[in-house]
C-alpha cells in the first residue's frame, strides 16, 4: 500500500499554528484538539502495523506475521495476560546483563569497577536486601537499583514477549512519576516500587494499586508524607494525589468555587470536582502515613530503621474531616482516614475519565473523541472492585473502533524512537548509561523526571529543535556504536540477491508503518543504487555495500513517517 | 567502515558546511527588516514556587516571625538577611542571606524588585499557575500559545534566531512563535553522520524530506535551518574548529545547585555574541517546590540563583543597554510552615527585573500585611500588583511594542513605573566588574 502524504498526514496540518516546537504542559492546545479527525480507512495499515506500534515499542522481525496468524483479539488477550515463564528470549537477556559499575575510592570503602549482573532483578531482592543499600557510602552503590532497573526495563522493552505490559508498565510509571534519583532511600529501593507496585497492578485493580502507591518508600518520600504530621499537615501527596493521581486538574473546580458545599453535587454527596478544602482535609487524612527509618517518635522513642510502612498514631490529626463531601468521623482506627480518602477519589467518576482519557491520550491520540472516554470511564467504573479493572478497560480500548480507524496520531517519544529502532533492526543491546545520558538530552529522563507529572504526553512537547535533532543523531550514535549500547547487522539481514530497489523496499517494510512518499523512496533508491540499476543488485565494494545499507536504514529512521505512531 | 570519533567530527563540520547552502535556501525566516530598538528579554522561570517570603522577607513582621518558626530570615543573628535601601513601606524587608551577588545588582541599580505580585487567580496548583501565567491569562480556558509567543508574532520577530529556549524544549509562554527554537548547547547543534562517505547525499535526502506542513515537518525544518544558522554563526578557529565559550570579565558561572541554570544562562550570553538577533530566551530553574528541608535546600536554590544572574550580568557587560531579565515563578509560598519543615503552595510572591532600562536598586509594589484577614484566603500572601503590569510595562517601554493587549488580553492594570521608556535618560550604572558586596 503507497500513501501519499497528505492522506495520513492532512490532518495534522492544522496543527501548525499551535507551534510544533513543544508544549511543556499538561493540557492539548485547543487546535490541537480540532486536529483529531478521523483518518481516512484507506490510508490506514494493516491492524497489525496498529497494533505492534501502539500496544508494543514497535515490531521486532516476525511479529507482524504472528499477529495476522493469530488475530488482533486473540494478540490481545493473549496481551492482556502476561506469562513470565513464557518470556524465554527477555530472561535470557535479563539473567546475561552486565551494567558496569564504577567509583573510586572513598571513606571507608575501596574502588570499585566491574560489570555487575542485574542482581537485585535477577536475585528477586526483598527489602531486607535493599534497605541497607539506602545507607552505603558509595553513591553508586545506592543508585545501584535504580541503575538496574532501568536496563531491566529497557531489555523488556526490546525484547519482551509481553509488549503491552511494557507500555502499560512506562505509562503508570509515569502517571505515579517518582524522581527515583532524588533521595537515596528511594533509589536503593527502586526494584520494589517497580516490581510490587507498578508492575504487580499495572493491569490489575485501581483502587489497589493507589494504596501500595500510597504506602512506598518511593512515594513517601518523593511527595514528602513520610514527614507529615499534624499541625499543619504536609500537602504535597494530598495534592498530587487529586490533581495527578486521580481526578485530575479536569476536575479542579478551586476557580470556580471556594467552599466544599458550593461544588455542585455536594450536598448530595456527589461533588463533581474538588477544591482545595478537600486537599486541605485529604492531608489531614494522611498525617501518620510513614516510613520507618529510624526517625524519632517522641521523647526516646524511635522507629526502627527498616523501610517497612509504618503508622504513627502520634502524628495523626484525629479529628473529623470532610472529603469530597464525605464525612470522615474523629478518632477512626489507624489507616481508616486515609483509607477512606483513597476509596473516594479511586472511585470518584472524574477520576474514571481522567485516567482513561490518559490511556487513550497514551495509546490512541492525542485528543480522543469524548464518546469513547466516557464508554471506557463506564467500564471503569463498572468493574472498580474487579481485580482486573485495568485490564478490562484497556481491552475495551484496544477493541474500540477508534483504535482500529486511526493512526499516526502520535510522534514516538525519544525512548521509543530507540526501542522501535532497535527491535526492528535486530539489535544486540547491551544497556549501559550513555545510552540514557542521549535520552535525557533529548528531554527523557527514565526515573528520574523532577515534577510529579511525569513526562509529558503531547506529541507537540516532543518536537523542539533539540529534540529532532537528537533523534535524527541518535540513530547514527547507536549504529556506530559510540555509546556500546547496541550492535547491528544491517547488511547481514538484508536478504541476499535483492536489487537496489528491493532492499530499499525491505527495509522499509521492516521500520514503517506509513508508507513514505514516492519521493523519499527514490532519494533512499538513489543511495543504494549509487551509479548502478534500481532494479539490479547494488554495485560496489563489500564496504560500499554495507555502508549504503546502513545509511538507507539510517535515513529511513529519520524520515517523519518513522516519528508517527 | 569504521571512523574514529577524531575523523567523525571533522567530517560533521565539513558535512554542515556543505549543506548550509541547501537549508538556508529554504529561508523559514527572512532578515531582519525590524528597525525599532528592542531589549532582549530573559525570561527565567523558578518552577515549583518560589519562597518570595524567604527571597525577600519581611523580617520584623510579628506574624511572618511566629508563622515561619525557625524556617525564617532574621533581622540579626547567624540567619540574617541582607539590608537594602529604597523599599516599600509596610515592613522591614532582606534579601535572603545567600543573596549577595543580587545585593550587589541592586545596589548597582541594576535590580528592581517587586513584591506581592504574581497570578490573581486563586489556583495552588504548579501546572494550572504555570498554564495560566504562561498563557498570559488568569483565568479558566488555556490558550493555544504563550504571551511571549505572541509578543514574538506580534513584532514580527524575524531575526536570525529570534527566539531561544535554553533546554530541551520550548516552554509554553513561547509556545505560538514557530522559529522557537531549544538547544542546551550550540557548539554541537549539528547532524551527526555515521556515514563518511556518503555525507552529501544524506544531508540532501535528510532535506528533502521535511518539506510538508505536517507538525513533524515543521519541526524539522526549524531544526534543519537552525542548525545551518547556528552553525554558520560558531566562531570557528582557521582550521575550521569550533571555538570553546569563554565568558569575558572574569566571569565564573556557578556550579553545584546553580548548575543548571548558570549552564543555560551561559547558552544565551553565547548565543547573544553570536548576534543571531536574539529577541527573547527562556530558561528554567526547578526545585523550589519546598514542602519539605527548605532550610537547606532553599539557601543554595538562592545561591545558585543570585550567581548565575550576577555572572551573566556581569559576562554580558558589553549587552547591558539591550538586555532586560524576569525572573518570576508560578506562586509564592503558605505563610505558615508546615510540620515537616516546609512550607506548601501560597500565593503572592516576588518577581524581579534586571537590566540597564531598568529603574533599578528600588523596590516597587504595595504591601498588604501579613495579619490573617489581609492574607488571601486567610493563609497567604495577598496579591497587589498583577504580574502582567510588571510584564506589560517590559513589552511597552523595552520591547517597543505598545499592543499589550494582544499579549495579554482583557488586562488593564497601571504600571509601575520600573522601567525607562525608549529616549529617557537613563541613569547609567557600572558595567564593568561590578563589585561583589559582602557583609
Amino acid at each position: 500500500m503507497i500513501l501519499s502524504r497528505r492522506r495520513f498526514l492532512g490532518a495534522g496540518a492544522t496543527l501548525a499554528g499551535a507551534g510544533m516546537a513543544g508544549v511543556p504542559t499538561r493540557r492539548a492546545s485547543s487546535a490541537a484538539r480540532q486536529a483529531h479527525t478521523q483518518t481516512s480507512p484507506s490510508a490506514l495499515p494493516p491492524i497489525e502495523l496498529i497494533a505492534l506500534n501502539r500496544m508494543a515499542y514497535g515490531p521486532r522481525p516476525g511479529d507482524v506475521a504472528r499477529v495476522q496468524q493469530m488475530g488482533f483479539t486473540a494478540y490481545v488477550d493473549e496481551q492482556l495476560n502476561p506469562n513470565d515463564a513464557d518470556d524465554a528470549l527477555c530472561n535470557e537477556k535479563i539473567a546475561n546483563a552486565r551494567l558496569q559499575i564504577k567509583y573510586s575510592a572513598g571513606m571507608g570503602y575501596p574502588a570499585v569497577d566491574e560489570m555487575r549482573p542485574l542482581r537485585t532483578i535477577v536475585e528477586n531482592w526483598g527489602l531486607a536486601q535493599l534497605w541497607p543499600l539506602s545507607k552505603n557510602p558509595a553513591y553508586q552503590e545506592r543508585i545501584r537499583p535504580v541503575e538496574e532497573v532501568r536496563a531491566a526495563t529497557l531489555l523488556r522493552a526490546v525484547y519482551s514477549k509481553w509488549q503491552l505490559r511494557e507500555v502499560l508498565v512506562e505509562f503508570w510509571h509515569n502517571h505515579f512519576n517518582v524522581d527515583a534519583y532524588s533521595d537515596s532511600r528511594i533509589s536503593a529501593t527502586w526494584t520494589l516500587y517497580d516490581r510490587d507496585v507498578i508492575r504487580r497492578h499495572c493491569l490489575g485493580n485501581f483502587r489497589n494499586m493507589l494504596r501500595d502507591v500510597a504506602k512506598s518508600i518511593a512515594m513517601a518520600f518523593y511527595l514528602d508524607n513520610a514527614f507529615s504530621r499534624d499541625g499543619p499537615a504536609n500537602e504535597n501527596y494530598a495534592r498530587e494525589l487529586f490533581e495527578l493521581h486521580t481526578l485530575g486538574q479536569e476536575n479542579y473546580l478551586n476557580h470556580l468555587y471556594n467552599r466544599w458545599r458550593d461544588v455542585p453535587g455536594a450536598l448530595t454527596g456527589n461533588p463533581v470536582g474538588y477544591i482545595d478544602q478537600d486537599v486541605y482535609e485529604a492531608a489531614r487524612a494522611f498525617t501518620g502515613w510513614t516510613i520507618a527509618h529510624g526517625q524519632t517518635v517522641s521523647g526516646n522513642i524511635r522507629l526502627p530503621d527498616t523501610g517497612e510502612f509504618a503508622y504513627v498514631d502520634l502524628w495523626h490529626d484525629n479529628a473529623q474531616k470532610r472529603v469530597l463531601a464525605f464525612e470522615i468521623d474523629p478518632n477512626r482506627p489507624p489507616l481508616e482516614d486515609g483509607e477512606t480518602v483513597i476509596r473516594l477519589v479511586s472511585e470518584h467518576p472524574g477520576t474514571a475519565r481522567s485516567i482513561c482519557r490518559k490511556l487513550c491520550r497514551r495509546l490512541l491520540a492525542d485528543d480522543p473523541p469524548a464518546s469513547l472516554v466516557n464508554a471506557l470511564a463506564s467500564v471503569w467504573l463498572a468493574n472498580k472492585d474487579a481485580p482486573d479493572q485495568i485490564a478490562r478497560t484497556v481491552r475495551a480500548l484496544l477493541l474500540s473502533d477508534e483504535f482500529r480507524n486511526t493512526f499516526g496520531r502520535k510522534v514516538k517519544r525519544p525512548y521509543e524512537v530507540v526501542v522501535s529502532f532497535l527491535r526492528a533492526t535486530n539489535a544486540d543491546v547491551t544497556p549501559n548509561s550513555n545510552l540514557f545520558w542521549q535520552l535525557q538530552e533529548m528531554g527523557y529522563r527514565m526515573f528520574n523526571w523532577g515534577p510529579p507529572t511525569g513526562h509529558p504526553e503531547e506529541s507537540a512537547a516532543w518536537l523542539s529543535t533539540n529534540g529532532m535533532l537528537r533523534r535524527w543523531n541518535i540513530i547514527n550514535q547507536l549504529q556506530s556504536n559510540w555509546l556500546g549500547a547496541a550492535t547491528f547487522d544491517l547488511p547481514g539481514q538484508t536478504p541476499a540477491g535483492l536489487t537496489s530497489r528491493q532492499i530499499v523496499e525491505f527495509w522499509i517494510a521492516r521500520l514503517l508503518a506509513i508508507a513514505p512518499p514516492q519521493s523519499t523512496v527514490d532519494r533512499l533508491v538513489n543511495l543504494m543504487r549509487q551509479n548502478g540499476s534500481a532494479d539490479a543488485p547494488p554495485t560496489g565494494s563489500a564496504e560500499e555495500i554495507a555502508d549504503r545499507i546502513r545509511s538507507v536504514v539510517t535515513l529511513i529512521a529519520m524520515t517523519p513517517e518513522f516519528q508517527l505512531r | 567502515m569504521t571512523l574514529s570519533r577524531r575523523n567523525f567530527v571533522v567530517g560533521c563540520s565539513a558535512a554542515i558546511a556543505a549543506m548550509t547552502g541547501g537549508a538556508v535556501s529554504g529561508l523559514a525566516f527572512a532578515q531582519p527588516n525590524d528597525t525599532t530598538r528592542r531589549d532582549i528579554l530573559i525570561v527565567v522561570f523558578l518552577r515549583g514556587g518560589c519562597d518570595g517570603l524567604s527571597l525577600v522577607a519581611p523580617v520584623n513582621d510579628p506574624f511572618y516571625r511566629g508563622a515561619r518558626g525557625e524556617l525564617r530570615v532574621e533581622e540579626s543573628g547567624q540567619n540574617a538577611g541582607l539590608l537594602f535601601g529604597n523599599q516599600i513601606p509596610g515592613a522591614d524587608f532582606r534579601l535572603h542571606p545567600r543573596a549577595t551577588p543580587l545585593l550587589s545588582l541592586y545596589i548597582n541599580r541594576s535590580l528592581a524588585i517587586v513584591h506581592a505580585c504574581g497570578l490573581t487567580n486563586g489556583t495552588r496548583s504548579h501546572f494550572e499557575a504555570m498554564d495560566y501565567m504562561e498563557g498570559g491569562i488568569p483565568e479558566g480556558g488555556v490558550p493555544a500559545n504563550g504571551w511571549l509567543g505572541r509578543y514574538l508574532n506580534g513584532i514580527n520577530a524575524s531575526g536570525y534566531l529570534p527566539a531561544v529556549a535554553a533546554g530541551t524544549r520550548v516552554p509554553f509562554s513561547m509556545i505560538g512563535f514557530n522559529g522557537a527554537a531549544a538547544l542546551t548547547d550550540p557548539s554541537s547543534f549539528s547532524l551527526s553522520w555515521n556515514s563518511w562517505r556518503y555525507r552529501t547525499q544524506l544531508n540532501e535526502a535528510l532535506d528533502s524530506f521535511y518539506t510538508g506542513d505536517s507538525p513533524v515537518h515543521q519541526a524539522g525544518r526549524t531544526t534543519l535551518t537552525t542548525i545551518a544558522r547556528i552553525n554558520e554563526r560558531l566562531p570557528r578557529d582557521a582550521q575550521g574548529k569550533v571555538i570553546p565559550y569563554k565568558p569575558e570579565n572574569g566571569v565564573v558561572y556557578p556550579g553545584g545547585r546553580g548548575a543548571s541554570l548558570g549552564n543555560a544562562l551561559r547558552t544565551v550570553a553565547s548565543l547573544i555574541k553570536m548576534d543571531v538577533g536574539l529577541l527573547a530566551a527562556t530558561v528554567d530553574y526547578g526545585g523550589w517546590d519546598t514542602h519539605e528541608g527548605q532550610g537547606w535546600i532553599f539557601p543554595e536554590l538562592v545561591a545558585g540563583l543570585s550567581e548565575a544572574l550576577y555572572a551573566f550580568y556581569n559576562d554580558l557587560w558589553r549587552y547591558h543597554d539591550r538586555l532586560t531579565v524576569v525572573v518570576m515563578s508560578e506562586f509564592g509560598r503558605r505563610l505558615k510552615a508546615n510540620r515537616s519543615g516546609g512550607t506548601d503552595h501560597g500565593h503572592g510572591n516576588v518577581m524581579l527585573v534586571l537590566g540597564e532600562g531598568i529603574r533599578g536598586g528600588k523596590m516597587y509594589g504595595v504591601w498588604p500585611g501579613l495579619a490573617t484577614e489581609q492574607l488571601d484566603n486567610g493563609v497567604d500572601l495577598a496579591i497587589t500588583t498583577d504580574y502582567r503590569a510588571v510584564l506589560a510595562e517590559i513589552l511597552v517601554k523595552r520591547g517597543g511594542y505598545p499592543a499589550v493587549d494582544q499579549v495579554f488580553p482583557g488586562f488593564r492594570g497601571s504600571q509601575l513605573g520600573l522601567a525607562y521608556s525608549p529616549g529617557e535618560t537613563i541613569e547609567r550604572p557600572n558595567r564593568v566588574n561590578l563589585p561583589l558586596v559582602t557583609r
